[in-house]
């Protein structure tokens, strides 16, 4: 068994967005409810949140949009940057948080007082830019623990994998010329969905080319699509690049139940695409795997799918 | 939407005296391109010459070698290959205009000239995608639905309407025929990840969503 790591605050539910919108604290309370609820509870570790400092956050961001964010916030306006980003005046204080407990599970793990862990954080971060929030996104967690891994860790090859069913174009630009870093997605084509990128041709600019790789699939093709994609495309791909560390961009609306697609991921489709990481992480990574939550609002199906996840990473 | 903002205006041109070579020449130095419109002294249009007609005039390098096509291409004129009978546009014609002329005379580009026919600039195939990228607004994050309405006088307000109580801002709106008799397709890219409400929105006006692996522009054969 792994010593896998949890990382919740309730202060997460601070962020709130106000009425009709699907990012809501309930997603939280529903993943937290499906794993204190699970027989393997009490083998798992519980990670603590603290904010993050403003130099990892510019590691990413632009210090003109953190201010912009910041002063949003004290100025209690409730859209930033785009009408799908509502945000209350504690919104800049718990992305912070946010940020700050993602990479306290990434210290742990690289400590070795972990092998991976998941991080139950909003709001999430992969539609994040440098100097752009958008997509219910404001600082991009997992590039920002990306480049925490290359300064404090000095880890030279960082795989992301991303499974959010909607293209994580923040991570995927601000990584698309560096080779360091390479970035997968798997995602609803974006001729249908948002945020309308990650095409099967975009692959990377300058030094990076060859270091991003999109797997778009259309509506309706589930899991028999996801396993196609994600053994040709994915599989060898990290095989070739041995990264140190492997960081998930969690998603799990691909559901079959979830409407804000129309991918029809069944939930054992979403066991084995963590089964599939598990192995990568095991065989390149000692088993270094950071899952950090971004998209999933389908508030019945969340509970059994954190679980799920859970265990593989546990049992991996 | 007219065809100015669209067009290139720093035209690679050429005049009929110059050879084949030079041609080839100007079109590989200028980043590959396809299509150079020919001029007289004072910058009227007399024809055009494309990367095909210099290849179609040269031996093939199946039967002559490199050298022999080298030396025909320095001998045969543009004026002995160009066409002269130039499918054209004015800076007043509209990208509607230059779809269509396209379509039509199978051309890669259109030269524009003005009223005296003087060069102006030149409109790619190329240039109208330019344009159409930008009239989808794809470029923008956003989400793509299809929606099927009867094809009544006062529909598209009905889904305005709702676009608008959902405050969302819409990219572009593509209304399309649609092989059911008396009925649309319309295809509003909305510019937002957050779609849940306004499609209960249209199910609740009685629309119906269409799956979108059945989503078609065309009905007609091409």
């Amino acid at each position: 068994m792994k010593k896998t790591g949890f990382l919740y605050d309730k202060r997460y539910l601070k962020h709130l967005t106000g009425a009709y919108h699907p990012e809501i604290p309930e997603r939280l309370t529903a993943i937290v409810k499906g794993i204190t609820e699970a027989d393997f509870f009490s083998s798992i570790i519980n990670i603590e949140a603290k904010p993050a400092d403003s130099e990892a956050i510019e590691t990413v961001h632009t210090k003109e949009y953190i201010k912009r964010f910041h002063n949003a916030c004290l100025n209690h306006e409730s859209i930033f940057d785009c009408p799908d980003n509502q945000i209350c005046s504690d919104s800049y204080d718990i992305a912070l948080l946010s940020v700050g407990g993602v990479l306290t599970a990434a210290d742990m793990i690289m400590e070795g007082k972990l092998n991976n862990a998941f991080c139950a954080i909003r709001p999430p971060g992969h539609h994040a830019e440098t100097d752009q929030g958008m997509g219910f996104c404001y600082f991009n967690n997992v590039a920002i623990a990306a480049r925490h891994l290359q300064r404090k860790w000095n880890i030279k090859r960082v795989g992301i994998i991303d499974i959010d069913v909607h293209h994580g174009n923040g991570t995927e630009h601000i990584f698309e010329k560096d080779p360091s870093v390479f970035y997968y997605s798997i995602h609803e084509h974006p001729s249908f969905a948002y945020p309308g990128t990650g095409r099967d041709f975009d692959i990377g600019k300058d030094e990076g080319t060859g270091f991003t790789k999109n797997s778009p699939v259309l509506p309706g093709r589930g899991i028999e699509e996801y396993t196609k994609l994600f053994t040709q495309d994915c599989i060898p791909a990290f095989e070739k690049f041995k990264p140190e560390v492997i960081i998930i961009s969690t998603g799990f609306d691909a559901h079959e139940d979830d409407e804000m697609s129309r991918i029809q991921l069944s939930t054992q489709g979403f066991s084995w695409l963590a089964e599939q990481i598990t192995n990568l992480a095991n065989n390149y990574c000692q088993s270094r795997l950071l899952s950090v939550l971004e998209g999933g609002y389908c508030i019945k199906r969340l509970p059994e799918l954190a679980r799920n996840h859970i265990k593989i990473l546990l049992n991996s | 939407m007219f065809i100015n903002k669209s067009m290139t205006v720093n035209v690679i041109k050429i005049t009929e005296d110059k050879t084949l070579a030079q041609a080839k020449e100007k079109m590989a130095k200028h980043g590959g391109i396809r299509h150079l419109p020919v001029v007289d002294g004072a910058n009227t249009l007399i024809g055009i010459i494309t990367d095909r007609d210099v290849r179609s005039a040269l031996p093939s390098s199946l039967d002559v070698c490199a050298t022999d096509i080298h030396a025909a291409s320095e001998k045969l004129k543009v004026k002995d290959v160009m066409t002269k009978k130039t499918v054209v546009i004015t800076s007043e014609g509209t990208i509607q205009d230059a779809l269509l002329l396209t379509q039509k005379y199978k051309v890669g580009a259109l030269p524009v000239v003005d009223n005296s026919k003087k060069l102006i600039g030149i409109i790619s195939v190329r240039d109208l995608l330019r344009a159409f990228i930008n009239v989808l607004g794809i470029k923008e994050p956003g989400t793509l639905l299809c929606i099927i309405v009867d094809d009544n006088f006062g529909i598209m307000k009905k889904i305005t309407n709702a676009i608008y109580e959902e405050k969302i801002s819409t990219g572009s709106i593509l209304v399309a025929r649609y092989w059911e008799k008396n009925k649309r397709a319309v295809f509003p890219y909305l510019l937002t990840q957050n779609v849940t409400g306004i499609k209960r929105r249209f199910k609740n006006l009685g629309f119906r969503l269409l799956d979108p692996m059945d989503w078609s522009i065309e009905t007609e054969e091409k």
